[in-house]
């Protein structure tokens, strides 16, 4: 097969190219948060693609410890909205995979709600822009502005199809025997959902909610519009971190964008198998 | 059309060994059947003929042709498919014509030629229906209608037949044998099912733990297994074997069988340990036989019965018909083995003697 | 679309019905009233308020807004807003480059990795790093990148042998360009993911068969592989369409939508008319045509899918 030898070089080739290119925005980020301000600030020849003086002063700043070179002390520290994203990610999850799940199992075992599937898929189609002025209007109403609970539930409601889709596929695999012999040992049918159904679906859950905790650390217009100061999220926060007296602080956005972007990639990455289920509404299961 | 050569052909995957040096030759015309239980290392030889599997070692030939390194394209090999792998998503005429179109013939051939098979086969009236949701017996038609159209030398199954429900499978089966009459290919059959490879086979190849252990006719590998595997193997159930030891001087040993009796006087220049085979159908009840074991259980199938006997350590099984009065369970079952139907392998060894 | 249906099989039928209906139905609640919270009632606010000329700032609630009725002028405004139609074109022209090239790229790494080779799992899952990178820092990757002393310059001017410094988001086509090239990198691993998935799915010993007859790989694959995975392909596509439709975060972040108008899509236009120019009665009545659009187009696209099975 003297074919495939060359086949594999080029297809090395081709992959590592790619690879390299797609890599340049992520390594340019990491380097950019491990340079002192001399190096950030520098532009066109003195660009330095990786920092000479390595140092954690970048991280030190945003988190409110002076000791960098930068006179201007920040007014928040990056704190409280990273606490922010991860309440509002974290219920919003609780929520959407509370609901989902329930409602994914009462349909996949009794026939009910047999409206959500596409009801949940065109909640999905719109876009949020779309949506967000009663939304507005009624978080206003119910004082749910700028607080981590009313971003949660917006949260839970956005990424609920992707919950409910994700476990209806893993309900709808799940052999029902195991189920039927409880029922006949005379358990009842909550006992079971609680005790055998729930248990038994742990992997599923986990990687469900891994993935609908990325989708909602991920999102920046919502927050944008439904938090103004106390409960920022890190996207939103981001935008503050640039001032008329110093322009853009890269160092610093670099920093924050990297403990953003860590969480993401590392769940992305231990649910790799079940992505693909997760982004295609269960259509495809690798 | 053409004579498969296989020579001291082996398959290694790291340290194991799927198939152990074998060497076969089938004639021109001939139809084999790859017999074994899975795992025998039957798919793998035929992997290797088709080309899907490089030799570790050894030699495939066609015609005396080295095929070692040879495209599986480029073999002139059709390939039923255990599910038929019938492209589904085309209509049965787009089916049939794959292989001529593959190979760059002209439309008007490519019609004639789809045309003849698809008359030959019966597939005609559904030239232009979709490949999905045909019929089982239409998908194997199918399947071998899209090979044999390209006129291969050569034709390889993979269990067929293994998806096909019980009642079908005899049906299938002499299809099956028909069709390969009126091709005359070359025919490697893969099967794990006896019953197949006895009637359909010209040569039954018997493997087991990727070794070949005989090849022969069916009658001549089911008359006379070349092992003790062989005999087990073949018929339902499989041959019966007593481990006994040759006693008596020369002239007429006999065969003592411990608990169960002993046999007859035989002919036979081998002593000490043996093992006594015969087919449970060639059984003769005699009342005054030399053999007498337990009856432990009888089972009425249709118009056989089959007695499962034991004495001491031996355990054997007899099929009686119906008309015999059988004895019930419990009774002691005497009975004698002629002298033309038994069977004696070496204990040690377990080749046939 | 599979409907199941509840049929378990169970020793006392009756008893099990009236106690799986209470449970169905309590299961299935929370779901129904948080749609309903986020589909009915707000899209009946919309209604209304897209028939004012509302606005946060003019001291009356929401729900005397009534006092500022104004028909269906604000339709009739829409029609004539070039900004809107421009901001709706422009984001169909963002899709028509995307999309494509996601696909085209996301194809021929899947065809890369359909199957195995050493270091496929490390390569595999560092190509999927750009999709899991939080939308909004991907935006901020690329506006440093683009900066006009940034790396994109630096590297360019590596290969031109002298200084290049293009102000990549300060013109307006370039700017389009650069957040084009920000959507390209961050959605083309999620094509190749769900493509390879599709293509993985490709029965071996079809191709097997197919290669036994003599086809070539490029028959094969536009013969058996690329028909096989035409549900697949739809719905990768599909949801390209639909994410890109709403793109927001690494645009406004890149550009807020300048210079000028001219990375101006139709999420970041109204979020513009939301947060700046205030007048919530227009924006209303522009997000209910859209959400009236694309309910009209999806119901269609359901119907068709629904009718080809």
């Amino acid at each position: 097969m003297n074919r495939s030898l060359s086949f594999d070089i080029f297809r090395y080739a081709a992959i590592l190219t790619f690879l390299a290119i797609s890599l340049i925005p992520t390594v340019w980020m990491i380097s950019m948060a491990f340079k002192p301000i001399a190096e950030w600030q520098a532009s066109g020849a003195d660009l330095t693609w990786w920092p000479n003086n390595p140092t954690l002063d970048n991280f030190r700043f945003i988190f409110g410890e002076s000791g960098s070179e930068l006179i201007v002390a920040l007014e928040r520290t990056a704190g409280r909205p990273i606490l922010a994203s991860l309440l509002a990610a974290s219920f919003g999850t609780l929520i959407a995979m509370g609901a989902g799940t329930a409602a994914a199992y009462g349909l996949s075992r009794f026939g009910y709600g047999g409206n959500l599937p596409l009801a949940l898929i065109q909640l999905r189609l719109f876009p949020p822009m779309a949506v967000m002025i009663p939304v507005m209007i009624m978080w206003a109403f119910l004082g749910l502005i700028d607080t981590w609970y009313g971003l949660a539930l917006i949260y839970g409601i956005v990424t609920l199809p992707f919950a409910f889709w994700l476990m209806k596929t893993f309900f709808d695999d799940m052999p029902r025997e195991i189920e039927d012999a409880a029922l006949v040992e005379g358990c009842s049918r909550w006992r079971v959902f609680l005790r055998i159904t729930l248990p038994m679906m742990r992997p599923a859950l986990a990687s469900s909610a891994l993935f609908v905790f990325i989708l909602n650390w991920s999102d920046y217009l919502i927050a944008l519009l439904l938090t103004t100061r106390d409960w920022v999220t890190i996207p939103v926060y981001m935008a503050s971190l640039s001032s008329s007296m110093t322009g853009q602080l890269y160092g610093a956005k670099a920093a924050l964008g990297l403990i953003a972007a860590v969480p993401p990639v590392i769940m992305g990455i231990a649910i790799q198998k079940q992505l693909v289920r997760g982004l295609t509404f269960g259509a495809l299961k690798e | 059309m053409t004579r498969i050569t296989l020579e001291n052909l082996g398959r290694d995957f790291g340290e194991f060994t799927a198939l152990a040096n074998m060497d076969l030759t089938i004639a021109d015309g001939e139809f084999v059947a790859l017999l074994g239980p899975s795992g025998c290392g039957k798919s793998t030889t035929m992997n290797m003929i088709a080309g899907m599997l490089e030799p570790s070692h050894g030699e495939i030939r066609f015609d005396g042709r080295n095929m070692n390194g040879v495209p599986m394209a480029k073999r002139g090999v059709g390939f039923v498919f255990q599910n038929y792998a019938i492209f589904t998503h085309m209509s049965v005429r787009d089916n049939l014509a794959y292989g001529l179109k593959a190979q760059g013939v002209g439309r008007a051939e490519i019609a004639r030629r789809v045309g003849e098979i698809a008359e030959l086969l019966q597939l005609s009236p559904l030239l232009d229906r979709r490949a999905a949701g045909l019929s089982v017996n239409i998908l194997q038609r199918l399947a071998i209608g899209r090979s044999a159209v390209v006129e291969p030398s050569i034709f390889l199954m993979d269990e067929p037949l293994s998806n096909v429900d019980a009642a079908f499978r005899a049906v299938m089966r002499s299809e099956l044998k028909g069709l390969q009459r009126q091709f005359k290919q070359t025919m490697v059959y893969v099967t794990h099912d006896q019953l197949e490879a006895m009637t359909m086979a010209d040569r039954i190849a018997v493997m087991d733990h990727g070794k070949l252990l005989q090849v022969g006719t069916p009658l001549e590998v089911y008359n006379h297994p070349a092992d003790t595997f062989v005999a087990r193997f073949i018929g339902a159930p499989g041959m019966n074997l007593l481990p006994g030891r040759v006693t008596g001087g020369d002239g007429a040993p006999v065969i003592d069988l411990g608990a169960a009796g002993h046999s007859g006087a035989l002919r036979l220049e081998q002593t000490g340990d043996i093992l006594f085979g015969f087919r449970p159908e060639e059984v003769v009840p005699d009342a005054n036989g030399p053999l007498a074991m337990q009856v432990t259980a009888a089972e009425r199938i249709g118009p056989r019965i089959i007695l499962h006997l034991a004495a001491g350590d031996h355990r054997a099984k007899v099929v009686l018909d119906g008309e015999t009065p059988a004895p019930q369970q419990g009774e002691t079952f005497r009975f004698s083995v002629p002298e033309r139907s038994v069977r004696l392998f070496d204990a040690q060894t377990e080749r046939a003697l | 679309m599979t409907q199941p249906i509840a049929a378990p099989a169970s020793a006392t039928p009756e008893a099990d019905t009236s106690e799986e209906k209470r449970l169905g139905l309590w299961l299935t609640l929370p779901a129904q009233l948080l749609v309903l919270f986020i589909a009915l009632f707000p899209i009946c606010m919309q209604i209304y308020i897209s028939l004012t000329d509302w606005s946060p700032l003019d001291g009356i609630p929401w729900y005397r807004a009534y006092e500022l009725w104004i028909g269906l002028l604000n339709y009739v405004d829409l029609a004539g807003d070039p900004r809107f139609w421009s901001a709706l074109w422009r984001t169909c022209i963002v899709m028509a480059i995307c999309v494509p090239v996601q696909f085209f790229l996301g194809l021929g790494l899947a065809i890369l990795f359909v199957d195995d080779f050493p270091g496929k799992r490390v390569l595999y899952s560092t190509l999927l790093v750009p999709m899991m990178v939080v939308p909004a820092v991907a935006g901020y990757m690329f506006f440093m990148l683009f900066q006009s002393g940034g790396p994109v310059n630096d590297l360019l001017s590596l290969f031109a042998g002298r200084p290049v410094t293009i102000a990549w988001l300060s013109d307006p086509d370039l700017a389009l360009f650069a957040v084009i090239v920000s959507d390209i990198w961050q959605w083309t691993p999620l094509m190749f993911l769900i493509l390879l998935a599709g293509m993985v799915s490709v029965p071996q010993d079809q191709q097997m068969a197919a290669v036994l007859l003599g086809a070539s790989w490029t028959r094969r694959f536009f013969t058996i592989v690329l028909p096989r995975m035409k549900t697949i392909i739809i719905i990768a596509i599909a949801i390209r369409v639909i994410e890109n439709f709403k793109v927001f975060d690494n645009f406004y972040i890149m550009t807020g939508g300048g210079p000028g108008v001219a990375t101006e899509t139709i999420s970041i236009y109204i979020y513009k008319v939301t947060q700046q120019e205030l007048i919530w009665g227009y924006v209303a009545a522009i997000a209910l045509a859209i959400l009236i659009v694309l309910s009209i187009v999806s119901a269609l696209a359901i119907n068709k899918m629904k009718g080809a099975k």
